[in-house]
């Protein structure tokens, strides 16, 4: 740890009123960008960068941390005002944001998704300031065959979402697999199920897919319901205090599922590579088995909510773990953020906490600001979206799709893109009226590529034989759990 | 004397609208054959950045991710050659495809017009600094006495490349797919794999002593570590280039493959871009003009069909 005058000089050079300024653009865009299917904070990133060449180093690094967070919000507000999820890892927080909504309560159901965001976020910012060296040291010593025993654990818990089938949940997780097979594989690189198309050769793009099966499947379910005169297209908002606000009795009724949230989306958050969307499924699915009571989950109970988004927002603190703690980025946005510092000419390595110490510091400051200003930003873009889905259906559906499309071009690099977004909307229309679970499709695809990553590397260190395990106790320790939760769960069923 | 005055002019005045007497007929459209984020990407817009201010191009960077470019270079290949259209890829994934499914690919090296170089990707192979061997011999050493290694890689050429040595020492080099760079400094860092394929993320661990070269694995050895010596040197004959170049669609007229070229190269010599890409990618700018970079593209396919035995 650096001396205290450099970390008092860090957050100094952090609480400046033109900091303060790029954080709040940086927040607002980033909640815009979200709320938007198919653009999202990376994208935003990536073409913000070129754009911070002129500022100084910490004000660059502030902004974009202040896009990243914005889009940890801004993705559920569309998920829970018109179940159409603005980033995958916001799917699951329409499961009870969107019913809480269609109830009238639109904006009690965004705050709490609000505060179930500021506070993952802090909390994992919190563990990152205090802890990330030892850490960062310690999520080195997980190599591919733990991370591949992490993801097993995972599809363990998320097994809790499949419904009320077993089979159907079963065959849902088995498509997700097969779409992520098509791909080069990664062993030898010989392309599969590509039909020819070189667009496939890095696989199904994650976001187009998302889109379709959860967004565009929703609006074509809309706008085919549509007809006869106008109707707004939300339902209309109770007027009352309680149906607008969260109180406080509330929110502190949901510090379980946050406190789980927030510690599953940290611990998976430092753990390159398995992302927020498996988060956000996982704490859900925990806090959907083990904390009943209240509404039932998927009718609007704030637990559903508050888990979801502390888990998915608390990703992005640990992320910087890795990075800070011993230089390499734990995710995509955390790369984007090493090439800011890169462009200024700050190498990002072991040695940065000693060479860049106030910056560093002045980083933790603008992600403690940058929170605060997701509180208070959001706080004024939910009245405006609130107010915006008071517009007929008819406006809002079609506009929602036009976003869609134009988001799914941009990031995914063209029309082909656009095209798997609609095959992938279709598909989840059918499968949905077969009563197969889209959302355990979709988990089961984001994982499977990581996971035979993962299991591709562990068979080769292992050398194909499972009894060199005994050299991997931490692996065999979460295989045990992943067995014991499974039997577990099948038992409550 | 012409030249060279015109070449001081041109470094006097970078600002100068007037590098040629080609100018486009509208925004130029460069698109960049990986996503957001990557190296290509970031190397593309800081090019294009900077290409912009020094001609006053409007310079639109546009990514069409897929299949390490491939993806890419096929729509680049339908566009116009009116200049208004450019692509930066990387050598080796498309130098690969045209060796191992010609039939596939929709493109010869000859549907394009090559503008220029932007730099070299130095790959080494790299190991724990506290690794019991030191050089390609001392692994191949290892490897025998201990049942076999584990060697990170994260593209074709440096499985082959690995192949060939495996067949001509009988060591027994395991692969180990892995996403990214940085996926492999973490394993090696963590002791997860024996060595490891790597082009830049490696660096900053040298200097802090965590990690040491074992071998070069481009033609040439590193520029950040010339005492390390390359695999093709420890006798194997093999080496994998990954050269970052910018090309246009067939037919480019030569005034404007003469004026983006120059641009390109003004724009490698600024200190900007000079810095930005010696901090990215831990190596310097190198441009080669539209015939060596055509030169260099037929060089790359014929050791790609020497690594896949071809």
């Amino acid at each position: 740890m650096p001396p205290i005058e450099t970390i008092l000089a860090g957050f100094a050079d952090a609480f400046t009123v033109l900091n303060l300024a790029f954080v709040i653009m940086g927040v607002a865009i980033g909640q815009f960008v979200g709320a938007i299917p198919g653009i999202g904070p990376v994208m935003a990133m990536a073409i913000a960068i070129p754009f911070t060449f002129s500022l100084s180093p910490l004000v660059a690094i502030s902004f974009l941390v202040g896009i990243n967070k914005g889009g940890l919000f801004g993705g559920a507000i569309p998920a829970v005002l018109i179940n159409t999820p603005g980033t995958p890892d916001a799917a699951a927080t329409a499961f009870d944001g969107y019913p809480l909504a269609a109830s009238g309560k639109p904006r009690k159901a965004a705050k709490m998704a609000l505060y179930a965001s500021v506070t993952g976020d802090t909390f994992s910012d919190l563990v990152l300031i205090v802890a990330s060296a030892p850490i960062a040291v310690l999520a080195l010593k997980l190599g591919p065959v733990e991370i591949c025993a992490v993801m097993i654990l995972a599809f363990a818990v998320i097994a809790g979402l499949v419904g009320d089938s077993l089979l159907k949940g079963l065959v849902a997780a088995f498509l997700g697999l097969l779409m992520s097979t098509i791909r080069l594989d990664p062993e030898q690189f010989s392309p599969r199920f590509d039909f020819g198309y070189f667009q496939l050769y890095d696989g199904l793009d994650l976001v187009a897919v998302a889109v379709g099966m959860l967004a565009v499947a929703e609006i074509v379910r809309r706008i085919a319901t549509a007809g006869g005169p106008p109707m707004p297209a939300a339902t209309p908002q109770i007027d009352t205090r309680a149906a607008k606000t969260v109180s406080w009795a509330e929110y502190w009724s949901c510090r379980g599922a946050m406190a789980r949230g927030a510690l599953i989306g940290t611990a998976l958050g430092a753990l390159p590579g398995i992302g927020s969307t498996a988060a956000a499924f996982m704490s859900y699915a925990a806090t959907k088995r083990t904390d009943p009571g209240g509404v039932p989950y998927g009718q609007g109970n704030l637990k559903g909510i508050a888990a979801t988004e502390s888990a998915n927002s608390a990703v992005m603190g640990a992320n910087l773990i890795p990075l800070l703690g011993i230089g390499i980025p734990g995710s995509v946005s955390a790369a984007l953020l090493i090439s800011a510092f890169v462009i200024h000419g700050i190498q990002p390595g072991p040695l940065l906490f000693r060479t860049q110490g106030e910056l560093i510091y002045g980083l933790f400051g603008a992600m403690l600001m940058a929170n605060l200003c997701n509180l208070l930003v959001g706080h004024l873009s939910l009245r405006a979206w609130t107010t915006a889905v008071k517009a007929p259906a008819s406006l809002i559906f079609p506009g929602a799709l036009i976003f869609c499309i134009a988001g799914v071009y941009l990031s995914s690099g063209g029309l082909f893109g656009v095209a798997v977004m609609f095959i992938s909307a279709a598909v989840s229309l059918v499968l949905t009226g077969a009563g197969i679970p889209v959302v355990v499709l979709l988990i089961a695809f984001f994982l499977g590529r990581r996971f035979e990553t993962a299991l591709s590397q562990s068979l080769s260190i292992l050398n194909g034989d499972p009894k060199n395990l005994v050299q991997h106790p931490v692996a065999l320790i979460l295989l045990a759990l992943s067995v014991v939760l499974a039997v577990w769960m099948a038992r409550r069923r | 004397m012409k030249r060279l005055l015109a070449g001081l002019a041109a470094l006097a005045l970078t600002a100068a609208p007037a590098l040629a007497d080609w100018s486009p007929k509208g925004p130029i459209n460069l698109y960049i054959g990986f996503g957001a984020g990557g190296e290509t990407d970031t190397l593309g817009r800081l090019v294009a950045e900077e290409m912009k201010q020094s001609t006053g191009w409007n310079i639109v960077v546009d990514n069409k991710p897929g299949g390490g470019g491939m993806a890419m270079f096929t729509q680049l290949n339908k566009m116009p050659p009116t200049g208004q259209f450019l692509g930066m890829g990387v050598t080796m994934p498309v130098l690969v495809n045209l060796t191992i499914r010609p039939d596939e690919v929709p493109f010869t090296l000859d549907s394009f017009t090559y503008i220029g170089t932007v730099a070299l990707a130095e790959l080494a192979i790299v190991a724990p600094a506290d690794a019991p061997f030191d050089d390609l011999a001392g692994l191949i050493e290892f490897s025998k006495a201990n049942g076999g290694a584990t060697i990170g890689f994260d593209a074709p050429p440096q499985k082959l490349l690995v192949d060939v040595v495996n067949a001509q020492s009988g060591a027994d080099m395991r692969l180990v797919s892995m996403e990214s760079s940085a996926e492999a400094v973490q394993n090696l860092l963590g002791g997860h794999v024996t060595a490891a394929f790597n082009a830049g993320s490696h660096i900053p661990y040298l200097e802090t002593g965590e990690l040491k070269m074992i071998a070069g694995a481009n033609e040439t050895r590193p520029s950040y570590s010339p005492d390390t010596p390359t695999v093709e040197e420890a006798g194997f004959g093999v080496y994998v280039d990954p050269w970052y170049y910018i090309a246009a669609p067939k037919g480019l007229p030569e005034e404007a493959q003469t004026a983006i070229g120059d641009a390109l190269k003004a724009a490698l010599d600024s200190d900007t871009v000079k810095t930005a890409i010696e901090n990215t990618m831990h190596t310097e700018p190198v441009f080669k003009g539209p015939a060596e970079t055509r030169a260099m593209m037929e060089a790359g396919l014929a050791n790609v069909k020497t690594l896949f035995g071809k």
